[in-house]
């Protein structure tokens, strides 16, 4: 393999320096691999870069992409796994993964294969890539990777006599940032008598019904010490930890003020661009949109709101994944398909990917001194408490139920208890019958 | 159609000669095999697409089936078990969900009729601007559906829509929280919906107005007919098999209510305007429960079969009356 010491190869492994291991190479015979994956916004150009780089200096394997619609991919994958047509690698969604593993459509990774492709798991955020375990052994590598953060107004914050240097980290500094950030139109505080919920001239937090609101109820469980689901698999969203978490956040509304009753995405969004509320907690991926308005905002880490057990917010993630290939399968595709999965979530690769919004899979690229004055830095010191949901086969069957229960519970339609003892009653009635399907 | 009078001989001509010409019963079996040759390129594509579907859905309606799974059990009629066994997530919103659209069906059909009608009376006649408003009432029904939801959506916004702040402006009143109040989610569905696709239905009311024999206005008028009377009386039943064919078209649309809800409310509050479609999609395609989808789709097909048919005997039965 002389030809590996190409200049372009040398600067390749200069670029390393900032991470600790390198690729493993493959020193077999010429192999083409197909590589699936859902990158189809303008995120799909820097896939397409990567892949050319990879071809140029991996001259013995070439990486035919396809690009599709996250959901195409979906429907189509058990029918090309069926007909021993899938792709040599595959591009997996963290609500998506479990399911497929347990349905036997992703081959396990064995430490003996990832070690020899240089795959190192402690180099990742250990939650990030512990999404894609399942009863004891990997399937995939992180590459790409979203986070709920919780973004707040600066200006705001220092007209109420806040310092934005330090935004809230407990549930009693969020609670009192939050009541000082809420103002009625005659400029009473959340505090003080004679306060007027209903006409907000500012207020302290953006909470909303649809799936991406019911993130911070999410987050707040985990906080608490609560989980998504028992150790059995089913739905266990009702704990003691889940209500006294999730009946903080119903209480911010209800009881407190200090955020708005009945309120949308939208509406919350536009607020936050206008100025009128302190705390935005949403995906990390509005932050272009406040970059591009020129805000002055900073981004930080859900508080733990839930409660003190842990810091814990929720997290979007994509993994390489090697489908399962019929009997017979050429094992140098797979021995090259490795150190693609390999080479692609390497430290200099990840940096560049973190250019379409996605966040460091690893702590040495979120070290990296590009991102120091970068707004989104303000999370990097807890990036390792994001959690996805994954690590059950039916994930639908519980956001699904969990998200019509968070806004039952924040519209006021049912108390919090209710509303979730409801969503994990019809959510173990269908994983009931989900099971049926994993025998 | 003024010309044909002159030609009644020429047929009683030909007709002899074509049975002179036309050869033995030899190649009567050509004949029989020919139209089907023009037939078989449809065919290839109604089996392929239609009719191999249909089979292979009912397929997986009757088994347990996965692709990814070894194997796929034979379960009969479980799944359709499940919509009839109270306390089954699919007896509780499947039929939720049926009702939710059926709703919407009774809501949004007869705004869509005489929303339409309507403006194709004011249209058809020789106003000033005709051409340009026909064009804007049409124009919506170009837009594709997710850009009429986020549209809808946002004059509708509890907090920030333009509606919420004309009753503001205007009325000093509070803002109603139209997305998450079960009953008022359906307003900026069955509105938008209206919008979105009453030019359709006006354009073909438009075009049946046109061929509408002005001599029986004429006629009416001489005997001293109201303009009531004359609409009454002339314009509907001569607009009746427009009506049937709209009507028909506009409930099967309505029940196919989709893109709309889930994009306006995404289903809610509380699953209040979630759509069967919406459902049977999300128990497919969220659940992976794919069999139990295929059985409910099967049970919606079937249920739309048997509305349309009642709908078609009972109006059709109407256009022939009328027609009389």
């Amino acid at each position: 393999m002389a030809r590996t010491t190409s200049p372009r190869t040398a600067a390749l492994l200069a670029l390393l320096a900032l991470g600790t291991a390198s690729a493993q190479t493959y020193s077999g015979p010429n192999v083409t691999l197909t590589f699936l994956h859902g990158f189809t916004g303008p995120d799909r150009p820097v896939m397409e870069g990567l892949i050319k780089k990879f071809n140029d200096t991996h001259p013995n394997i070439q990486v035919r992409a396809q690009a599709q619609p996250w959901a195409t991919t979906w429907q189509q994958l058990p029918s090309l796994v069926a007909s021993g047509k899938a792709p040599d690698v595959t591009v997996i969604n963290e609500d998506q993964i479990t399911g497929f593993i347990a349905r036997g459509a992703v081959s396990p990774l064995t430490p003996a294969e990832m070690k020899a492709a240089g795959i190192d798991r402690s180099r990742f955020f250990g939650p990030l890539f512990a999404t894609a375990d399942y009863q004891g052994q990997s399937y995939g590598v992180p590459v790409s990777s979203v986070a709920y953060v919780m973004f707040y107004n600066k200006d705001l914050m220092k007209k109420v006599g806040l310092d934005p240097a330090k935004p809230p980290r407990t549930r009693a500094e969020f609670l009192a940032a939050a009541q000082k950030c809420t103002v009625d139109k005659s400029g009473k505080t959340a505090t003080q008598a004679g306060f007027d919920p209903k006409n907000l001239d500012t207020w302290g937090v953006s909470l909303y019904n649809n799936w991406v609101g019911s993130r911070a109820a999410y987050a707040a469980i985990l906080q608490n010490g609560g989980s998504m689901v028992d150790k059995n698999q089913n739905a266990a969203f009702n704990s003691p930890q889940a209500v006294s978490a999730v009946q903080f956040l119903v209480d911010l509304v209800q009881k407190q003020h200090v955020a708005r009753p009945n309120s949308t995405e939208e509406a919350e969004l536009a607020a936050f661009s206008q100025g009128k509320v302190c705390f935005f907690p949403s995906g990390q991926w509005y932050l272009d949109r406040f970059e591009g308005q020129k805000m002055n905002f900073g981004v930080t880490f859900l508080p733990r709101v839930g409660g003190n057990v842990r810091d814990a917010a929720w997290g979007g993630s994509s993994h390489l994944t090697l489908p399962k290939q019929r009997a017979g399968y050429d094992a140098n595709k797979r021995r090259a398909a490795l150190v693609f999965m390999s080479w692609l979530s390497q430290p200099a690769q990840n940096l560049t990917w973190t250019s379409t919004g996605s966040l460091p899979t690893q702590p040495a690229v979120a070290k990296n001194p590009q991102f120091e004055k970068a707004a989104i830095s303000g999370i990097f010191d807890r990036l390792n408490s994001v959690y996805a949901t994954s690590g059950y086969p039916w994930v639908g069957q519980v956001m699904a139920p969990f998200d019509q229960a968070w806004e039952a519970a924040y519209l006021g339609k049912k108390t919090v208890t209710q509303a979730l003892n409801d969503g994990v009653r019809e959510s173990n009635k269908q994983i009931e019958q989900a099971r049926k399907n994993f025998r | 159609m003024t010309v044909t009078p002159a030609t009644p001989s020429p047929p009683a001509q030909t007709t002899p000669a074509q049975t002179t010409t036309a050869p033995a019963p030899v190649p009567r079996r050509r004949l029989n095999l020919e139209p089907y040759l023009y037939l078989l390129p449809h065919a290839v594509l109604f089996f392929v697409f239609t009719v191999y579907p249909i089979g292979y859905g009912l397929y997986i309606s009757l088994h347990r089936w996965d692709l990814l799974s070894g194997q796929q059990p034979f379960v009969g009629g479980e799944f359709y078990r499940n919509l009839f066994t109270p306390g089954t997530p699919q007896f509780d919103f499947f039929w939720k969900t049926l009702w939710n659209t059926t709703f919407f069906t009774l809501v949004s059909v007869p705004l869509l009729v005489a929303a339409a009608l309507g403006l194709a009376l004011l249209l058809h006649r020789p106003i000033f601007g005709r051409a340009f408003f026909r064009a804007v009432f049409f124009m919506p029904g170009i837009l594709t559906v997710s850009v009429m939801g986020i549209l809808w959506r946002w004059l509708f916004d509890n907090q920030i829509g333009l509606v919420n702040a004309a009753r503001d402006a205007l009325f000093h009143a509070p803002p109603i929280p139209w997305l998450s109040t079960e009953g008022l989610a359906w307003v900026p569905i069955v509105v938008g919906t209206v919008w979105w696709t009453v030019g359709f239905n006006m354009t073909l009311y438009l075009a049946a107005l046109g061929n509408v024999p002005l001599s029986l206005y004429e006629a009416a008028s001489l005997d001293g007919a109201t303009p009531w009377q004359s609409f009454r009386f002339i314009t509907v039943p001569m607009l009746a098999p427009v009506t049937l064919f709209v009507v028909v078209t506009t409930a099967l649309a309505s029940f196919q209510l989709f893109g709309q809800s889930l994009i306006i409310t995404n289903g809610g509050p509380n699953r209040s305007t979630q759509s069967v479609i919406q459902y049977i999609t999300e128990e497919g395609f969220t659940n992976a429960q794919y069999s139990s989808a295929a059985a409910m789709g099967f049970a919606f097909g079937l249920v739309m079969l048997v509305l349309t048919a009642a709908q078609f005997r009972m109006m059709a039965r109407d256009v022939r009356e009328g027609g009389a």
